[in-house]
């Protein structure tokens, strides 16, 4: 079972040797977040600041929460070494068991309660990079509207900069659910949408929020599941929306249906600031409620950030069930953390180009947010990078093997990749590379893998692989 | 008048044509609200000239000219500007740079 909150959740992560105090002074000007960055890209603890500059000693701010499967695994109340094949069974197993949300009266996020006077810099709010448009409030976040019409609740990991005391500026693509709640239901009846930015909930309702659900799914639900336990939910102060009790801090916001302001640019989770300013939303905030001492947690985005464990892991099974449904036949996905969540490995019973058209074009068809997909045969461990990349360099015909799919109106235009007009057109393309051995192939011409498990018998696999323990050499090798 | 100021541009030949232009900027303050934005009607000088606030211009990717800019603030605009959502930022800038 996970953590009830984000306390009990440091805990233990500091037990675990995962999360580092920092009781000095620390500018959140950039130095903060730089430490986070430099986290990220090293493969570090989450860090929680207890000092911050210009700010009184109750607030604190906790860097990278969840970037690394240690952090993960804890998250979801695992042991902290738990490899990364059973942390995607858990979660593909724990995603089927929803546990509904409880709806409680009080809950720590009231314990401060701020409708008059608003004023955004109270709030430490980090500047994450230099040459961001401005201090990023929503990075690990939890976004929640609903539908003007259906009633369905979305919740979702959106990104948040400060404009001024009381306007938010922030980017929810437009494919995104809450962009095609907000201009399928609101914009068309110039209506303001009522939205909540939880900051600092349990962990397992962050996972849901960065989870690639389904539309009209409902995330406090997952989110139950991922955690074991039932989230409790309260009702915010100046819309009926609800968000998890335990939140840090929460900021109640009306999107405007009409109007812009500058968004970005901003140092995101591809690992680039790509020039996608500007094409944004805008939030009036209505009220903002907050545990005493509070916790507002920042995500360092770029190379290595939580996308790559948390977006990655909910998008590959999203992928498999997908494939599922289709009857594409799928074994594994795994979308490896240094591919940004832009590239995607899955393993197949039976490839060939006709299995790798398919994948790529049933990837792509609603939004399209993978851009490379490595097709490899079922004998090839996705997990394993260096097995992936030897099937990739030998068994992917250069022309035969490459399937483009190309696209207007849902490419992701935070792809580094694509142009300035490709990203404002939302044109841009997937591709499949197929590392399977054609189907059509005789079976006796097809290729023999000059590895152990491939080219010997068992008898000398096992007489070899007895050797080597005896030689004590059981740890060492690439996998 | 704050002293220092960033603002963000696509085209940098918008800046310097003599006129009036439509800008948001970052007030560039130390303190907490450093970053605060405002959307001004202002000229823009280069190189500085003495008396006006320093401005620095930067890139849509976040690259930071070398050489600081100047400007005057001639208004202090609306927080919103006219367009619909997701609508290109800095043609509704050009827009309320025409009226």
């Amino acid at each position: 079972m996970a953590h009830k909150d984000l306390r009990s959740f440091l805990t233990a992560i500091e037990a675990s040797g995962d999360l580092i105090k920092i009781d000095d002074e620390v500018d959140w000007d950039q130095e903060l977040c730089g430490i986070g960055r430099l986290s990220c890209e090293r493969n570090g603890p989450a860090f929680l600041f207890n000092n911050i500059k210009d700010y009184a000693a109750n607030w604190r701010i906790l860097a990278n929460p969840i970037a690394g499967w240690r952090r993960f695994a804890v998250g979801l109340g695992l042991p902290v070494d738990t490899p990364i094949r059973r942390l995607y069974e858990i979660y593909a197993e724990r995603e089927q068991k929803l546990i509904p949300p409880i709806i409680v009266k009080d809950g720590p996020c009231k314990e401060v309660t701020i409708d008059e006077r608003i004023d955004l810099f109270d709030l430490p709010v980090p500047m994450v990079h230099e040459g961001d448009g401005g201090r990023y409030l929503g990075t690990w976040d939890l976004v929640v509207s609903k539908d003007a019409d259906s009633g369905w609740v979305n919740w979702g990991i959106y990104r948040f900069m400060v404009h001024n005391e009381h306007l938010l500026t922030g980017y929810p693509r437009p494919t995104s659910h809450l962009g095609k709640m907000f201009l399928e239901g609101y914009v068309p009846r110039q209506r303001f949408m009522p939205i909540a930015i939880a900051i600092g909930a349990d962990i397992p309702s962050h996972l849901a929020a960065a989870s690639t659900f389904r539309l009209a799914g409902n995330e406090a639900e997952l989110a139950g599941g991922l955690g074991e336990r039932p989230v409790g939910l309260i009702k915010c102060e100046t819309s009926d929306l609800y968000v998890p009790a335990t939140s840090e801090i929460v900021i109640e916001a009306e999107v405007y249906p009409h109007g812009v302001a500058q968004e970005g640019p901003y140092g995101e989770y591809p690992g680039y600031r790509s020039g996608e300013m500007g094409n944004a939303i805008c939030a009036r905030v209505t009220a903002i409620t907050h545990r005493r001492n509070p916790i507002l947690t920042v995500d360092t985005t770029g190379f290595m950030d939580s996308s790559a464990v948390t977006t990655s892991i909910a998008g590959a099974i999203a992928i498999r069930r997908r494939l599922e449904k289709h009857d594409v036949p799928v074994v594994e996905v795994y979308m490896p953390p240094e591919g940004a969540v832009h590239l995607a490995i899955v393993s197949v019973r039976r490839g060939g180009a006709a299995t790798a058209r398919k994948i790529v074009e049933l990837l792509t068809a609603r939004r399209a947010l993978i851009s490379k997909i490595i097709v490899v045969d079922e004998d090839v461990d996705v997990f394993n990078i260096a097995a992936v990349l030897h099937a990739f360099a030998t068994k992917c015909h250069p022309a035969r093997g490459t399937h483009i799919h190309r696209y207007e109106g849902r490419a992701n235009a935070l792809t580094p990749a694509y142009s300035l007009e490709e990203r404002v057109a939302r044109a841009g393309a997937s591709v499949t590379f197929d590392a399977t051995w054609p189907p059509e192939w005789p079976r006796e011409m097809v290729p023999i893998r000059a590895t152990l498990d491939s080219m010997y018998s068992p008898d000398v696999q096992r007489r070899v692989l007895e050797r080597w323990n005896a030689l004590g050499l059981q740890s060492q090798g690439r996998n | 008048m704050k002293d220092e100021y960033a603002t963000f541009v696509r085209d940098r030949t918008r800046l310097l044509n003599g006129r009036e232009v439509v800008l948001t900027l970052r007030d560039l303050t130390p303190g907490r609200k450093k970053y605060r934005g405002i959307n001004v009607r202002a000229v823009v000088s280069q190189p500085p000239r003495p008396g006006e606030a320093c401005l620095w211009v930067w890139s849509v990717v976040g690259l930071k000219d070398t050489s600081p800019y100047s400007i005057k603030i001639v208004k202090e605009l609306p927080e919103l500007f006219d367009a619909a959502p997701y609508s290109d930022f800095f043609e509704a800038m050009e827009k309320a740079e025409r009226k």
